[in-house]
């Protein structure tokens, strides 16, 4: 560890917290994961002291969390995915091993309602929310209605079939520019639109013979159009006791096909009283719903710094690393305190922001052909090192990148003093971070990262979509070309060999002809 | 072994002269060298581009490993034949390295006449499969030749050198266990169809190559019968039909390729092992060697000077340095080599004669290649020199060149005359390799001296006949006997009429020896045995 | 230039020599000094032209992957004898025949679908043995001759690939 940037977990913390893990309701942890997450998550269970236990299909054999579990017990399924999302066969591990929790990780069972009931059921502790808190977040309207009620800020929005009869009175009170959405749609298909109230009447029509003709259904509803928008959200914790603090915000604006690739923290787009709403207003409404355990609460931020409840994860996010370097709290710990029953370890004055995290997303993925997924061996892994860098793999030597599983390999954190320097030390990481057999993102990622928008802090969620020369693939150069040629011809056997057999005296006359 | 000191003025006037003379004879030997590699009559460039053929010099280079060298053996073959319209003779050969193999590449070049075989392509075919088979180098033969070229077909067919030797060389290579490709890239009609017939693979292009004893129209002629080159001798029929040809190709890359990967498949020599150190350039440049030469073929030079520009760190061990001065024997180094080096510095006295003689006993003993330089002007003649016995000291060093073991090498440095040629290994004793110099010569006589014994006789004929002959009259006599006398004793003619592997720049020597000394190892040195040294 | 490697879409023709120390690399117009040296961790050290630097290196089968200058790369390295069949007998590789009698248990491939060279195109069943048929080439699947369960001979033809436009044969 170094001194710019924070320890994660606190020394003091985990050792105090492992002294006291010995007396928890649960000594051992199953995971119902896999990949980076489970190997995460893994770390923190054998932290203190508990033992950890993984599921893994077959096809994560050789995964590194399987190699660092206490124990690994194989599930099956019709596909790997279907493995780890087969309740019965986890709870059944977990009941053979022995364990007295079940962390779910994020993605797979995380967000599943029946599964955490299930969990209860059998006796177990579920490391998260409780179940109805599970399916108020769950169910979008019921979540957007309830955060509503609570007074918080959704994207003002008009809906016909609330009264069809003053639909288009109550649209032209939503503030311009509008979106016009069809109410059975999907899929961008049939929406509109409108910076003019004097186009309204039209474009409602348009909009409903488009929703007749692709669905079936011309039923529409408008709400705020939030141009160029960037995507915030707020880390908050709670316990079984009625606490609630927020652990700041993470940006989460650069997005490819409607996925996060990008994170950091603190957001460039937030002033201190700007920062101060928007997280108070997530702790407040996970206070509302009594909120337990580690969940994230999402907003739509407009270029005016307006901003409006989109949804809630109750879950640990794939970001959750940045809040953890720029506060020094172990989240997984945290849930695993809050799960056992404990009261939050520290009050909302106590959470404090130091220096500036991005987290980049390792995908296995060919940015210049859409994103399209690539797979491959790992025949050589060589994650960066250096201050101010984490990195959380769930990828080994030797391993198969498959198209059985999400791309995401491994996540990079990088962290620094402020911004500036959380890039260039990112920049340098993501040049060093080597794996060889599979093509991955990391020459986008630096693509992306020196891109002058996002060196200034200028982006929204269609950033990539506007500037495609990013995901381009950029013209070689005769110098690296005939770099890569040359290793090329020097690592190929056939090659090598027709050059070495050639006597030693020929070879030393070379293009010689009299 | 101390370096020698070379005693060259190189800042001298006579030095810059020389140097001067010289690099211009070697600049129109290249210039004469360019021509006839690659110079081609448009229409001949054409009717290949039409055939969807190669140029022979593209196909060596899709052929040879890369970045190694190519030896090519007389390179201005037929260069005064012919009046100079089959360049090279229509034949292309040479040691070049194929899949980390040295080999003999034999390939007709179909851009000169069709790639027909004139009297000297069969010549200079037969002396490259002689190279091989003294030398035991693989043949790679690249066949495309339209057959023999029928007005010359009594120079070319019937005699013990002619063509048939071709295919009793290869014969005689198969039977040594020398591997031989063929890659069939043009028609091999009649005694052609042997050179794939007779090797242990070939590879045959689709479309282009045919292998058959007569062409359609031939058959036709003789029994009536019509049939296409393909179903008579094409890729398909031979590969899956006859058994005739071993390996189809879609084109000549990819037969090129195939014979690449076949040669790959051939077990490589053990080469024999003689005396060798890690190889060093030569002290002195090379490329003095254009000032040592003098332009006067009559002016005598220290041929040490050559020594030192030819062989490792120019460093040479004399053997008796203070007798029989006129001929230089020592050891030297070459690219690592160990040699033995007879070098002329004058006219071979007895005592000369007779230390070569020894020298070479020498060399045989102790299994030492031999490189002979010459610049001769024959032994030493004289009532003298007689009674001292010239001639069977000369004899004993003309047995020993003669019986020699090892690889001999010879070097047509400056002049070649009389019996000299022999003592020093002339064409006739079995050198592995002869090459010449742009500016030497070789003859029976100097030139002058020959005209003048030529010009004597014809004079003495007309005055017996009463004739009193004016001056003029006697040059008119003389000068186009000079003339003709001259031209038959340059180099030109010499390679012209392969007398030699090919003329060499100078400084081109030491690589050519280099790769020529590499080659003579794929055969064992036997141990020596004479014939009866006159005492 | 026998040897290729395929970068992307491009392929690049080359040679590699060996020098006094190290190698040569031939390109089309220039001949570079080149060499690689392997170090025990997998990191290799590749000079060109006198210029060193240290790169990551591995190879699976025809592929090699370079980490250079920050940057991930693949190459597929095509060799001669391949590549050239492919080249010039681009006919003889359209057609996916049968190796024996047998009949067809099982199809990967349907017309207009991409494949690649290797890729698995159909599983046939032949005296009790299952064989898989592999794309002979990268390619678009034409037509596929036959359905599950039907029974062909020897050498008929199981599939056809969409021909390919073979550019000046010779490169």
């Amino acid at each position: 560890m170094n001194h710019t940037t924070n320890s994660v977990p606190d020394p003091a913390v985990l050792q105090a917290t492992r002294a006291r893990a010995a007396n928890w309701p649960f000594r051992s942890v199953l995971i119902a994961n896999r990949g980076e997450i489970a190997v995460r998550i893994l770390r923190t269970v054998q932290a203190l002291g508990l033992e950890g236990v993984v599921v893994y299909h077959a096809a994560d054999r050789k995964a590194p969390a399987v190699q660092l579990a206490d124990q690994a017990i194989e599930i099956t399924g019709a596909t790997p995915v279907a493995a780890y999302l087969d309740a019965k066969q986890i709870l059944a591990a977990a009941k053979s091993s022995g364990a007295g929790a079940i962390h779910p990780g994020y993605g797979f069972l995380s967000e599943n309602a029946g599964f955490a009931r299930a969990v209860a059921e059998a006796g177990l502790i579920f490391v998260g929310p409780t179940p109805e808190q599970i399916e108020l977040m769950g169910d979008k309207v019921r979540a957007r209605a309830f955060v509503e009620k609570g007074g918080f800020p959704v994207a003002p929005s008009a809906i016909e079939d609330d009264d069809p009869a003053t639909f288009a009175e109550r649209a032209l009170k939503v503030p311009f520019p509008l979106l016009i959405k069809p109410a059975a749609g999907g899929g961008g298909k049939g929406m509109r639109i409108v910076r003019e109230p004097g186009q309204l009447k039209a474009e409602l029509e348009r909009a409903r013979s488009e929703g007749q003709r692709y669905f079936g259904d011309g039923r529409l509803y408008v709400e705020r159009y939030i141009e160029n928008p960037r995507h915030i959200e707020v880390q908050v914790l709670g316990d079984a006791h009625g606490n609630v603090v927020h652990l700041f915000e993470r940006e989460c604006s650069v997005q490819r096909r409607f996925q996060k690739i990008v994170e950091e923290t603190p957001s460039p787009a937030l002033s201190p009283e700007l920062r101060k709403r928007i997280c108070e207003t997530a702790a407040g409404i996970a206070r509302e719903a009594g909120y337990r355990n580690a969940g994230t609460v999402e907003f739509i931020f407009g270029a005016g710094g307006e901003f409006y409840f989109l949804e809630m994860n109750t879950r640990l996010q794939v970001e959750h690393p940045v809040t953890e370097m720029i506060t020094g709290k172990d989240l997984v710990l945290e849930q695993l305190r809050v799960a056992a029953g404990e009261k939050l370890g520290f009050t909302q004055e106590q959470v404090t922001s130091t220096g500036h995290s991005i987290e980049f997303r390792i995908y296995a993925e060919d940015a210049s052909r859409g994103y399209t997924p690539t797979t491959g061996p790992v025949l050589l892994l060589r994650p960066p090192q250096g201050e101010g860098v984490r990195v959380d793999s769930g990828i080994v030597e030797g391993q198969d990148v498959t198209a059985a599983f999400d791309p995401m390999l491994a996540k990079l954190i990088v962290t620094g003093r402020n911004r500036a320097e959380a890039i260039a030390r990112a920049d340098k990481a993501l040049a060093e971070y080597a794996l060889l057999g599979c093509i991955t993102n990391t020459a986008f990622l630096r693509r992306l990262l020196n891109h002058r928008a996002f060196v200034d802090g200028q982006v929204h969620t269609g950033f990539l979509d506007a500037h495609p020369e990013i995901a381009a693939q950029p013209e070689l150069d005769q110098a690296t070309l005939c770099k890569l040629l040359a290793a090329s011809a020097l690592m190929t056997k056939p090659m090598r060999d027709v050059a070495d057999l050639v006597p030693d005296m020929h070879a030393a006359i070379g293009s010689w002809s009299n | 072994m101390k370096r020698l000191e070379s005693k060259l003025n190189t800042a001298s006037a006579e030095f810059q002269a020389n140097a001067a003379h010289n690099r211009k004879l070697v600049e129109a030997f290249k210039a004469m060298q360019h021509k006839v590699r690659h110079e081609r009559p448009e229409r001949d460039i054409q009717r290949l581009k039409a055939q969807d053929k190669m140029f022979v010099r593209e196909r060596l280079k899709q052929l040879l490993d890369p970045g190694t060298p190519f030896l090519e053996l007389s390179s201005l073959a037929a260069n005064e034949a012919y009046e100079g319209d089959v360049p090279g003779a229509g034949v292309v050969t040479g040691i070049g390295v194929v899949s980390g193999r040295e080999v003999m590449i034999n390939a007709g070049d179909a851009s000169v006449k069709g790639g027909a075989w004139y009297p000297l392509s069969v010549k200079k075919t037969v002396r490259a499969l002689d190279v091989a088979i003294e030398n035991r180098l693989p043949v790679v033969h690249l066949c495309d030749s339209a057959g023999g070229f029928l007005p010359l077909q009594a120079e070319l067919f019937a005699d013990k050198y002619y063509a048939g030797r071709i295919f009793r060389n290869q014969c005689m290579l198969s039977k040594m266990g020398v591997q031989q490709v063929a890659i069939v890239l043009g028609h091999c009609t009649a005694g052609g169809a042997y050179v794939p017939g007779l090797s242990d693979y070939n590879v045959i292009v689709r479309g282009t190559g045919a292998i058959f004893l007569a062409g359609p129209p031939l058959v036709k002629a003789a029994t009536g019968e019509e049939v296409t080159v393909d179903e008579l001798g094409g890729c398909d029929m031979h590969t899956s039909i006859s058994g005739t040809a071993d390996y189809p190709a879609s084109s000549e890359e990819e037969a090129i390729a195939i014979a690449r990967d076949i040669v790959a498949q051939f077990k490589r020599p053990d080469k024999t092992r003689i005396e060798w150190l890690p190889p060093e350039a030569p002290f002195y440049d090379p490329a003095e060697l254009y000032g040592v030469l003098p332009r006067d073929i009559k002016q005598g030079f220290d041929i040490r000077e050559v020594i030192a520009r030819l062989v490792d760190g120019s460093r040479f061990h004399e053997y008796q340095p203070a007798y029989g001065k006129t001929l230089i024997c020592g050891y030297a180094h070459l690219w690592g080599y160990k040699i033995g080096i007879l070098a002329n510095n004058g006219v071979l006295f007895n005592d000369s004669a007779l230390k070569g003689a020894h020298f070479i006993e020498l060399c045989n003993q102790n299994k030492t290649p031999i490189l002979f330089l010459q610049n001769i002007t024959g032994f030493m003649v004289g009532k003298e020199y007689e009674q001292r016995g010239i001639t069977k000291d000369g004899a004993k060093m003309i047995m020993a060149v003669s019986n020699s073991e090892v690889p001999k090498f010879t070097v047509m440095c400056n002049g070649s005359f009389g019996a000299g040629n022999y003592g020093m290994s002339g064409r006739a004793f079995d050198s592995r390799f002869l090459f010449s110099w742009p500016q030497s010569q070789i003859s029976v006589m100097g030139a002058e001296q020959a005209a003048n014994t030529l010009a004597d006789v014809k004079i003495r004929q007309l005055a017996r006949h009463g004739k009193q002959l004016t001056a003029e009259d006697v040059a008119a006599i003389r000068d186009p006997v000079v003339a003709e006398f001259k031209r038959k004793s340059s180099a030109y003619y010499s390679t012209s009429e392969i007398w030699d592997d090919g003329i060499l720049d100078p400084v081109d020597t030491r690589n050519a020896l280099g790769i020529a000394i590499s080659a003579a190892l794929n055969t064992p040195i036997g141990d020596p045995r004479y014939g009866i040294f006159r005492m | 230039m026998h040897h290729a490697f395929k970068l992307e879409e491009n392929e690049y023709n080359l040679e590699l020599s060996r020098a006094p120390a190290g190698y040569r690399l031939h390109l089309a117009d220039r001949t570079i000094p080149v060499n690689l040296h392997l170090e025990d961790d997998g990191s290799a050290v590749l000079t060109v032209n006198g210029r060193s630097e240290k790169v990551l290196v591995a190879t699976r089968g025809d592929d090699v992957f370079i980490h250079l200058g920050g940057v991930g790369y693949q190459l597929r390295y095509e060799h001669p004898l391949q590549r050239l069949a492919a080249q010039a007998q681009g006919s003889a590789e359209d057609h996916v025949r049968a190796p024996m009698p047998g009949s067809l248990v099982a199809l990967h491939a349907k017309p207009g679908q991409t494949v690649a060279r290797g890729e698995s195109l159909l599983v046939m069943e032949s005296m009790k043995m299952e064989t898989t048929i592999a794309a002979p080439r990268d390619g678009v699947i034409e037509t596929v001759h036959f359905a599950i369960g039907q029974t062909f001979d020897r050498d008929a033809l199981l599939l056809s690939l969409v021909a390919m436009v073979v550019e000046g044969k010779k490169s």
